[in-house]
């Protein structure tokens, strides 16, 4: 049966303290309030894939760009198929010297702004200018197709140089130029890959997004984080209708961003001395506290994000259960890799906690971040710019961050705002399975934003919750 | 300047012929004083082997040919060409350009390119070479001439292999003058000695030295120096008939004739033959500045080494060769070409070739340079392995038909070994390889010349110029491509092609041909002249056009006995500076153009030196006495004509300047700017000339009396600065000459901000140039503010040029470039200054210090930064003192002759802990081994032999006890990395067991991280170890991914060694870590 996949439902809520706070009207002060119930649905986890059981770093980066271009072939040289009939693909080393042909390979952006660590040895270029950017783009940059055999610089006017990074398995077509450079008419990614049908979950619940708690963090008042988890744990009671919404959430995953992140740009090309790594111990310790309190009340999966005690490279291994020893006790916190698979009650999750649509931003002109995202399932790639500048273990047999399937939501938290699309595409003519479409959720900064975003699990419909702690009168 | 200022030191530019270090940290800008002696004028051979039979050409390639030459009518167009490349040969005389009874005469060959891009050779014809004696007596009558002309064919034939019935064609009357000393009269008689062959000019010359007997005039002995025998016979063309090195020519209508194409003797397109007399030379000016689209062919060579060996022509083949012809004024290569033995996967955008054989391989390139037809041939290195490499090879293969790359046809090149030795460059052993026509251009040379640097590897070269690490495959792993597949040949082509296009891009980047076209043209010499010779034929070429015109005639003077034994003169004055810290403004007072400007105020010149005595001949008003007792005579009684030159070639810079200046497009700006430096160089290296006692003339007076002027004005500066800038005169403090050296003076007026120092500057400088005969100007320039002196030639000061802000660091002798030293030492002695001079905080300095300090004893630091390198000039066993990067060459061969250094190769070392009294060169280590093995590095070391010395000097004048600073509590805490069990010794027997990460208690059964009482700090200590692998993981990601972008691929792996660059080691050292790291962090193992 098909399901109707709404967008995003009724007005944002919007949860202020001194509402919440307030006593239920009508009702006696000490009457005992109702019990929640809250809630449950199947959880499926597909981590596995994310999990590095022992790690080997005696290799290079290489064997994971060849991975990635041998599985996506044959996606990619299907769509090109789709979109440019009758025009042959062939091989960069076979590309003839006249004719229109259409060429599979990974994309390699040229950027001179793109931060180098050679850059640490060279004096008199402003390395801080360059750490102080939020992006690398500017228009000079060029773009070269790359597979097994040999490199082709692409050029022409139908290249859309800022809406591509480093890493995409994509078709371009075109015609060799005589200088040997390759002049593009179009270009195509794989597309979205098969999605496996959404389970008609019948009734109204809700998994909860959050990003960015930045317990430790200074500036963020306490105070809301608390209103938070007394929202998710259904101890505000008051408002029926709100309570009903809490009650139907049946799981809360924190998208990365525990604690406090120090630095915007996740990638840093200086050298952190071992000095200047002082453990912070305090804010692990009132994070532990808080996800102890949240878990009591509901299922909890907590990703590592940027800043947090976890390794830095993707795919980023769960939180070590000796930082949360008191909510590592509850069986209901989960603790789950970034990038984060799973299912609840078989509508399928896929997220991150926001390095990888970061980046993409950081080195492409597209300004929106649900835009990002939908692009990531237009190149069927969770990742396209690991490990050029998005640092990733060195995968030799594999590359997990492919999407062989379409997950139905796909998240990035640690965003500046929320945003939410609709991503839909396939079912076109020669395409195996049907029409697609994934809710896409920038899931934003809790700490700056005071925003939580219930998603739907019957609807894909999206609430975001603001909590507002600001004392009024 | 003078190295050894100050002092009796010998004099300039003797040392032909022997090897001889270069003095450190050289860099002033008047080091061009430096000379070498010519190479003895060699005639060459002209054995019958230098025939061979070229044989047919293949099809030519895409792109190869040059376009078609235009159809030209010799009666009515007249053929105008860019010439390159001057040479001659000995031919059968032209029956219409020089009809003679002689067998085999002299034949100029110009080789050039017209403004279509058409290649011509022009074969001019009737020029003889000559040179003058001085005639016994003034009545020697023309049939005196003809007398001995018949003498001197009596002595010459027997050492003429020519064949010719005469030698010595005729001696002929001329009224001139000697160059050397004051002449009151204008003129004397000379004898023109034209001789049938330039290869008679040397034997001639001895005769009229050794002295022969007149028979027709009764045995009257004769012997005279001669006059301008010792001038190149193409030289002596270009001088006579205006030609300057890289100028254009016009062969006029009706004067020449063209060649029909089958019986043409060259590959060039258009042949011409004329009478030298014909020929129409246009200086470089306003039109003629211009540029022809001459033809840069770029090539490159890989070979196949055997294992542990560099390739050796005799046993390696060469596997691939990369060509790329480019245009001149292009951007693009025309051609791309690539020759690989055995097959290669196709490169867009290039031309593959692959060939089974190694011989067709080869023939082929040859076909490939003879059709492409290249002006000029560059490479990195190609003079000394390229191109000598090609030829053995081809020897050893037996296909002597290689060997003719020339532009004539069925003509073998030549090679010869040769030295060149100058005080200026240093003394390298090359291969001369004559290739008819063709120009060689070696990058590696130009730059050697141009530039100092650290290195002078093509990957440091490209790094420096271009912005851009090159990736580098050791030799070891072109045989493995070699060996693999066709796609892995074409991993090694692709190599292959972008070392070929780095030259080409350096070519572009730094000008070079418009450089060095620029400086042939101001010198007069053919380009071929510039990087194969030294300075003293550039200023040997302008004097003698000169002099001709002056009729005057250069002497050949006997050459300066023992080399190293120069007559010791004092050199140029330095003023003891007065060490400190100012952190006040110092203004610099400089002498624009010192020495020039002297020999120019003084008249110093050859033909104004007054011989020993002769000075009272002449009334004192007209002479010059210089502090160096030797005399000249003034302009009033004659101008000198070193004076003259200079006067026109520091004209011409500054028009130069000025055209520079007003030019808005960068590329015209930079050729004005190449024009210019050509002619700063110029004008400086005459004052060297004169002081070359085994130059073509030299003559210490001049440059004794030179340096003695300049100490006097220096000392002259002082005293006036000093007597005018004082409180008794109304100014605020008493000035101070805190420092002086060759030319400059710094001066330390008291004042406190910028401004006035430069005011104070502008004004003294005009003050005291008015003391001072023109054109020596004392000139203002800028104000170091603050300013670090620390002894004579070394200080650092924040550079002024104008009030509102500082321009740069200005540093002499401190800033260490010289590689041997480390890249710590470099770093911390920039960062230091920095702090010292911009943010004027030495305390900030001695804490990074210290911290640099504390981080090299706890081990903390990039290996990268410890590596010291030194080159490996000969076989290791060869040497004979045990040195550290020898003693290591022989360690590693013997643990993989495959990536041993092999001759050639730098040999980069740390220097690691060894036993107690263990030597110095025992404590060297391949750094790479050490990272493997855990290996200590023996910080003591770095600290007391690297450190130490720099900072001393550094902080002497600042701090009261810079010692300090090394000994301090910093210093106390020290790690040393326990070696591994791999690496041997005691260790092997150690039993290892667990320790706690958080106190090194042992750790008990069934612990495998924290013991008990750690237990409640896990957390904290698995986020200790945890932020380690966190900054390990950032870094090793970012590296490979860097490497992978030099390399230019991305599904390949980096199979780059280059030792030169900074982030090999840190690349190795990271990868380990991070396994170390990760193996501490999975002892938290989920429970």
């Amino acid at each position: 049966m098909e399901v109707e996949v709404a967008g995003v439902e009724g007005p944002p809520l919007k949860a202020s303290f001194d509402e919440l706070l307030a006593a239920p009207p009508g009702d006696d002060a000490a009457a005992p309030t109702a019990t929640l119930v809250r809630a449950s649905a199947a959880y499926e986890s597909r981590d596995d894939r994310f999990l590095l059981k022992s790690k080997d770093y005696d290799r290079q980066y290489a064997q994971l760009y060849y991975y990635r271009l041998q599985q996506m072939r044959g996606a990619v040289e299907a769509a090109a198929r789709r979109a440019w009939p009758g025009v042959p693909v062939v091989r960069i080393l076979s590309v003839p010297e006249e004719g229109e042909v259409a060429v599979v390979g990974t994309l390699y952006k040229e950027m001179k702004l793109k931060p180098s660590i050679l850059d640490e040895y060279v004096k008199d270029r402003a390395l801080s200018a360059q750490l102080g950017r939020a992006r690398f783009t500017q228009p000079e940059d060029r773009l070269v197709l790359e597979d097994e055999g040999a490199r082709l610089t692409l050029c022409g006017d139908a290249l859309p140089v800022g809406q591509c990074v480093t890493g995409v398995v994509a078709a371009v077509r075109g015609r060799v130029q005589p200088n040997g450079d390759f002049e593009v008419a179009e270009v195509t990614s794989a597309g979205l890959p098969p999605q496996p049908p959404l389970p008609a979950v019948g009734e109204d619940k809700y998994v909860a997004l959050v990003s960015g708690l930045g317990v430790g963090d200074g500036e963020s008042s306490p105070l809301r984080l608390q209103l938070l988890l007394d929202y998710l744990g259904g101890l505000l009671a008051g408002d029926a209708e709100r309570q009903g919404v809490v009650g139907r959430i049946a799981r809360v995953v924190v998208a990365g961003g525990l604690l406090k992140s120090s630095s915007a740009l996740s990638q840093p090309t200086a050298y952190a001395s071992v000095r200047q790594q002082a453990a912070a111990v305090g804010p692990i310790r009132d994070a532990d506290m808080s996800l102890a309190e949240l878990a009591a009340a509901v299922p909890v999966d907590v990703m590592p994000g940027a800043g947090d005690p976890a390794n830095y490279t993707l795919p980023q291994q769960p939180l070590h259960r000796c930082l949360l020893p008191g909510a590592a006790a509850y069986s209901s916190l989960n603790r789950v890799p970034n990038p984060h698979d799973f299912s609840v009650d078989g509508v399928a999750f896929l997220g991150t906690a926001g390095q990888n649509v970061d980046d993409v931003f950081r080195y492409s002109d597209i300004e929106d971040r649900a835009a990002i995202l939908g692009a990531l399932l237009r190149w069927r790639h969770l990742a396209p710019t690991a490990p050029d500048t998005l640092a990733a273990y060195p995968y030799f047999d594999s590359d997990p961050f492919i999407l062989d399937a379409c997950p139905h939501v796909l998240f990035a938290g640690g965003q500046p705002a929320f945003e939410t699309a609709l991503v839909e595409g396939g079912g076109g003519p020669g395409e195996q399975g049907g029409k697609r479409a994934v809710r896409v959720v920038a899931v934003p900064n809790f700490c700056t934003t005071g925003c939580v975003v219930l998603v739907n699990l019957a609807t894909l419909a999206c609430h975001p919750v603001y909590f507002d702690a600001e004392l009024q009168g | 300047m003078n190295p050894a200022a100050g002092s009796k030191r010998p004099a300039p530019g003797e040392g032909q012929y022997v090897p001889r270090k270069r003095p450190a940290a050289e860099d002033d800008d008047m080091m061009e004083e430096d000379f070498d002696l010519e190479p003895p004028e060699d005639e060459f051979d002209e054995g019958p082997d230098m025939e061979v039979d070229e044989g047919a050409l293949g099809e030519a390639g895409k792109n190869w040919p040059r376009p078609a030459a235009p159809q030209l009518n010799p009666a009515s167009n007249a053929l105008v060409f860019q010439q390159l490349e001057v040479d001659y040969a000995m031919q059968a005389p032209h029956p219409t350009y020089y009809p003679t009874d002689l067998r085999e005469v002299p034949v100029v060959r110009m080789y050039g390119v017209t403004e279509g891009g058409s290649s011509v050779a022009a074969f001019v014809h009737g020029f003889e070479p000559y040179f003058y004696v001085e005639a016994p007596s003034p009545s020697f009558s023309p049939d005196d001439c003809q007398a001995l002309a018949a003498e001197l064919n009596a002595h010459l034939s027997g050492k003429d292999r020519t064949k010719n019935a005469r030698q010595c064609l005729r001696v002929e009357l001329a009224r001139k003058q000697t160059m050397m000393h004051y002449q009151p009269q204008k003129d004397r008689l000379f004898l023109k000695v034209v001789l049938a062959g330039p290869n008679l000019v040397a034997p001639c010359r001895s005769l009229f030295e050794g002295g022969l007997s007149l028979k027709w005039l009764n045995g009257q002995w004769f012997r005279s120096t001669t006059y301008e025998s010792n001038v190149l016979y193409a030289l002596r063309f270009m001088i006579d008939c205006g030609v300057v090195g890289g100028n254009w020519v016009e062969l006029p209508p009706g004067s020449y004739s063209l060649v029909q194409p089958q019986s043409k003797q060259t590959h060039c397109q258009l042949e011409a033959h004329l009478h030298y007399s014909k020929l129409v030379s246009h200086p470089a000016e306003g039109a003629w500045a211009k540029m022809a689209p001459f033809r840069i062919l770029s090539v490159d060579i890989e070979c196949q080494g055997r294992k542990g060996h560099f390739p050796e022509p005799d046993k390696d083949p060469v596997i691939q060769i990369a060509s790329l012809v480019t245009e001149f004024g292009k951007t693009t290569p025309t051609v791309r070409n690539i020759m690989t033995l055995k097959s290669c996967a196709p490169i867009s955008g290039a031309e593959v070739m692959s060939f089974e054989d190694e011989k067709d391989l080869l023939l082929r390139w040859r076909d490939l340079v003879l059709e492409t037809d290249p002006d000029i041939i560059i490479g990195y290195n190609i003079v000394n392995f390229d191109l000598p490499y090609l030829l053995n090879r081809a020897d050893t293969l037996k296909i002597p038909q290689f060997w003719t790359w020339g532009r004539m046809r069925n003509r073998r090149c030549k090679m010869k070994d040769a030295r060149f030795s100058s005080k200026a460059y240093g003394t390298h052993d090359f291969k001369e390889i004559a290739i008819e026509g063709r120009v060689q251009f070696d990058l590696l040379q130009a730059i050697q010349r141009d530039h100092k640097l650290s290195s002078y590897s093509l990957n440091s070269v490209s790094a420096h110029f271009l912005g851009e690490q090159k990736e580098d495959v050791h030799h070891s792993d072109i045989s493995k491509l070699q060996d693999g597949n066709a796609e892995s040949r074409r991993r090694l082509a692709i190599y292959c092609l972008k070392d070929a296009y780095l030259p080409q891009r350096l070519v572009d980047k730094l000008m070079l041909m418009y450089n060095y076209v620029e400086m042939a043209r101001v010198t007069g010499v053919p380009m071929s002249y510039l990087l194969a010779r030294g300075q003293s034929i550039k200023v040997f070429s302008q004097i003698l056009r000169k002099s001709r015109t002056k009729g005057l005639v250069v002497p050949n003077m006997k050459r300066g006995g023992d080399a190293g034994e120069g007559v010791a003169y004092e050199g140029a004055t330095v003023l003891e500076p007065k060490a400190g810290y100012y952190d006040k403004p110092v203004a610099t007072l400089d002498f624009a153009s010192l020495y020039p400007s002297i020999m120019m105020a003084h008249n110093l010149c050859y033909t104004t030196l007054l011989p020993k005595g002769q000075e009272k001949m002449f009334p004192k008003e007209h002479l010059t006495f210089t502090p160096n007792n030797d005399v000249f005579v003034k302009p009033s009684l004659a101008t000198g004509v070193l004076p003259e030159i200079l006067q026109e070639l520091l004209t011409a810079r500054k028009r130069a300047k000025k055209d520079m200046a007003a030019a808005t497009d960068p590329f015209l700006q930079a050729v004005y700017n190449g024009r210019q430096l050509a002619l700063k160089v110029s004008a400086n290296s005459v004052y060297g000339f004169t002081g070359a006692t085994v130059g073509a003339l030299p003559c210490l007076e001049i440059s004794s009396s030179v340096t003695s002027f300049g100490r006097e004005m220096i000392m002259e500066t002082r005293r006036r600065v000093q007597e005018r800038y004082c409180k008794a005169n109304g100014y605020s403090h008493d000035a101070e000459v805190v420092y002086g050296d060759t030319d400059s003076v710094m001066v330390y007026f008291g004042v406190d901000d910028v401004a006035t120092a430069m005011q104070l500057g502008l004004e003294a400088a005009e003050e005291v140039s008015k003391a001072f005969i023109k054109p020596i100007k004392l000139e203002f320039e800028k104000v170091y503010n603050p300013y670090l002196l620390i002894s004579k030639k070394r200080y650092a000061g924040l550079l002024w040029t104008k009030p509102e802000k500082w321009d740069k660091i200005d540093t002499k002798g401190i800033e260490t470039v010289r590689r041997d030293n480390c890249l710590l030492v470099r770093n911390v002695v920039t960062t230091c200054l920095e702090k010292i001079l911009v943010e004027r905080n030495p305390g900030d300095a001695c804490e990074y210090v210290k911290g640099v300090i504390s981080d090299l004893l706890m081990n903390k630091l990039d290996l990268s930064l410890l590596v010291i390198s030194k080159g490996l000039t000969q076989d290791a066993d060869e040497y004979e003192n045990k040195a550290a990067h020898v003693e290591l060459a022989k360690k590693m061969k013997k643990r993989d002759p495959a990536t041993a250094p092999a001759v050639g190769d730098r040999v980069p070392y740390v220097i690691i802990k060894a036993a107690k009294g263990a030597k110095a060169y025992e404590k060297a280590e391949d750094p790479i081994y050490a990272l493997r093995n855990n290996l200590p590095i023996d910080c003591q070391h770095y600290l007391e032999h690297h450190l130490e010395k720099p900072l001393m000097r550094l902080f002497e004048p600042i701090m009261k006890n810079p010692r300090d600073l090394l000994t301090g509590a910093h210093t106390r805490s020290i790690m040393v990395t326990t070696p591994s069990a791999a690496s041997g010794g005691i260790m092997k027997f150690a039993q290892k067991r667990l320790t706690c990460l958080g106190c090194k208690a042992p750790l008990g059964k069934g612990e495998a991280t924290v013991c008990k009482h750690c237990k409640d700090k896990e957390g904290e200590i698995y986020q200790r170890s945890l932020l380690g692998v966190n900054d390990l993981e950032a870094q090793f990601s970012a590296l490979w991914t860097q490497c992978q972008r030099c390399q230019g691929s991305l599904h390949q792996d980096v199979l780059c060694a280059s030792r030169d660059c900074p982030i090999f080691y840190r690349r190795m050292k990271v990868q380990k870590e991070l396994g170390e790291a990760q193996a501490t962090l999975q002892r938290f193992d989920e429970w």
